[in-house]
């Protein structure tokens, strides 16, 4: 009798302690600058990394449901295997057949970036979810609906636990855990770190293709980011249909007229199509946009008055030195595919 | 069982305690608190949504759908000059939601209150640092996802002067950045000289959304959604629609 009160009491304590487990903190994930980095924008303090929070931010990242016919998810336009931009697509596919009016930019180095979109109109990495969610042209959903659809599964009520402490699910932890969730998303092992960390070197057309990037790109494809995070009219003409005047339409200035975000280059090589309405569908398109095609109107950037002259043999080292800026280990690494996958099946584009 | 006499007297202690305690409630109640409840108007006409038509100082006929606000800031001044700052307190009064309309304020620590102060609109702060709750919640709809701040004031609805579609007109009004701040600080002088003041009602008077400091015709400009000329107009108009109505005591 005596043994089994014991060991009945033990079973309870055991139990106890399991339950303490359970509710035990999220836990802590750190966050790596890479060296030499400068200091992130990203306010963490105001949203701690756990594990947890990734996790759950991964998820609904890749839940279809966060859209309004549950067949568009984040990383339907934001491909990893892509560098989180779309494969193919010049403009975004959304809900019922519609259209946006940008190419998707790539998700990376995000804890480096202020404001976000091609014209800089969202202040916070925290908010930039809410636009593809709710306009009409991409998930076309409302937050209301996104929040009745996970308090149904029981899997978000306990993940939303585990991430916050409770099962509370609104706006404000939903868009915490995608920001979590895209903060990890650091591209800094390319052959290009590993030339300067000293663990690797260039091949000649690369060691070339670097001078020359040195300089004719780097005033505003600065590294390490290789973008300087401004917004520059590079002389794309506008587009009469999309009427799209980039900056302009968020600060009212006529100054800012055609201006859009100088993207980042890393990743370069697989984040075609190209340009703000991706227009141009491969870099030599680029390269040849900007030595012979350019429009110099008014607000087209001082250092492009006349134009930007590359030859025949500069184009062909600038395009290998772009290739060292991809890092496979970024595109290809399974803590950012869904689970059980290893970057972004191909089964979660359905448009 | 207790002698007769004790229970008494037992039963006369509880009565004096519960009857010391409710004083002491109700005195406290009386400084402690102020209701302060916004009565929405259209001119000398109070606001039904949908239903009913008003004209401006243009003769341009209107309903309202929506009528709605951000309170934010609220400072209140007693007559011996204390100040109190309700930092962090942010509402959202809705016409189409009756209990939005009345605030129930904790004023302990004041005499009587002789004005109150408050920002229409949500200051810079929170329009630049993330995804807030409660009433901040962007899933109110006072958010604009594109253009990243907070829609301050809204009143929408339908015009035969205006030549958008459907005849909507459609004022949504915000703005944080420097020159398009939309922002505005209202200050109300409550005017009574005698006892603790419980209760105040504000009229709100829609009509000065069309014509206070700048005329806004509904034929000219019926779409406001951005930050800009257009809604600083708006709300210099609208921060004169406030004013002190009945004053309970």
């Amino acid at each position: 009798m005596k043994a089994i009160k014991a060991i009945s009491l033990l079973l309870c304590l055991t139990l106890i302690g399991a339950g303490f487990i359970a509710v035990s903190k999220p836990k802590k994930l750190k966050f790596v600058v890479p060296k030499g980095w400068p200091k992130p924008l990203y306010d963490f303090k105001s949203n701690p990394l756990t594990q947890e929070g990734f996790e759950l931010g991964r998820k609904l990242f890749y839940d279809e449901r966060l859209s309004k016919d549950s067949t568009i998810s984040c990383a339907s336009c934001h491909q990893q295997f892509a560098a989180f931009t779309t494969y193919d697509h010049n403009l975004s596919h959304g809900f019922n057949n519609s259209l946006t009016t940008r190419n998707a930019p790539s998700l990376q180095n995000l804890a480096w970036q202020g404001d976000f979109m091609a014209d800089g109109g969202i202040n916070h990495l925290d908010l930039q979810p809410l636009a593809p969610m709710t306009a009409p042209n991409e998930m076309g959903e409302s937050i209301e609906s996104i929040i009745i659809k996970l308090k149904r599964d029981s899997s978000y009520r306990t993940m939303f636990k585990a991430a916050f402490g409770d099962g509370t699910i609104n706006t404000q932890r939903i868009t915490k855990a995608l920001s979590q969730f895209m903060l990890m998303l650091v591209s800094s092992n390319s052959k290009y770190d590993k030339v300067m960390r000293g663990e690797d070197s260039f091949n000649l057309p690369q060691r070339l293709g670097y001078e020359i990037f040195q300089k004719k790109c780097n005033s505003c494809h600065t590294g390490p980011m290789f973008t300087d995070y401004s917004f520059r009219n590079n002389g794309i003409p506008l587009d009469k249909v999309l009427n799209d005047y980039g900056r302009m339409k968020i600060t009212h200035d006529k100054n800012d007229s055609l201006k859009f975000r100088v993207p980042s280059l890393r990743n370069v090589a697989v984040t075609a199509p190209y340009g703000h309405d991706g227009r141009f569908f491969s870099l030599s398109n680029v390269m040849e946009h900007y030595r012979n095609k350019m429009t110099v109107g008014p607000t087209t950037d001082t250092l492009f008055k006349n134009r930007l002259p590359l030859s025949n043999f500069e184009i062909g080292q600038l395009t290998a030195f772009l290739y060292t800026l991809t890092d496979t280990s970024f595109l290809n690494n399974p803590l950012f595919a869904p689970l059980g996958y290893y970057t972004t099946p191909s089964f979660m584009h359905n448009h | 069982m207790l002698p007769r006499s004790k229970r008494f007297s037992i039963v006369l202690l509880v009565i004096v305690i519960m009857t010391v305690t409710a004083a002491w409630k109700n005195r406290e109640g009386q400084s402690s608190s102020l209701a302060v409840t916004f009565h929405h108007k259209v001119g000398g006409k109070d606001l039904v949504l949908f239903d009913e038509t008003y004209t401006n100082a243009f003769n341009e006929p209107f309903s309202i759908n929506k009528f709605r606000y951000y309170i934010s800031n609220v400072e209140f001044v007693d007559k011996d000059g204390k100040k109190k700052i309700l930092k962090d307190f942010y509402h959202l009064v809705d016409e189409a939601d009756s209990a939005s309309k009345r605030i129930i304020f904790n004023t302990s620590g004041l005499q009587q209150v002789v004005s109150i102060e408050f920002l229409l609109g949500v200051d810079s702060i929170k329009n630049t640092s993330g995804v807030q709750t409660g009433d901040l919640d962007p899933m109110k709809g006072m958010f604009w996802t594109w253009n990243s701040g907070y829609v301050y004031a809204k009143l929408e609805g339908q015009s035969d002067s205006s030549h958008a579609p459907l005849k909507y007109f459609n004022f949504d009004v915000g703005g944080y950045k420097p020159k398009e701040n939309a922002v505005r600080k209202i200050k109300l002088n409550i005017n009574i000289q005698s006892l603790p003041t419980r209760g105040i009602v504000i009229d709100v008077d829609v009509s000065k959304w069309f014509n206070a400091v700048h005329p806004i015709h509904i034929n000219q400009t019926p779409i406001c959604h951005q930050p800009g000329d257009l809604a600083m107009q708006l709300a210099d108009n609208y921060a004169t629609m406030f004013s002190i109505g009945e004053v309970k005591q």
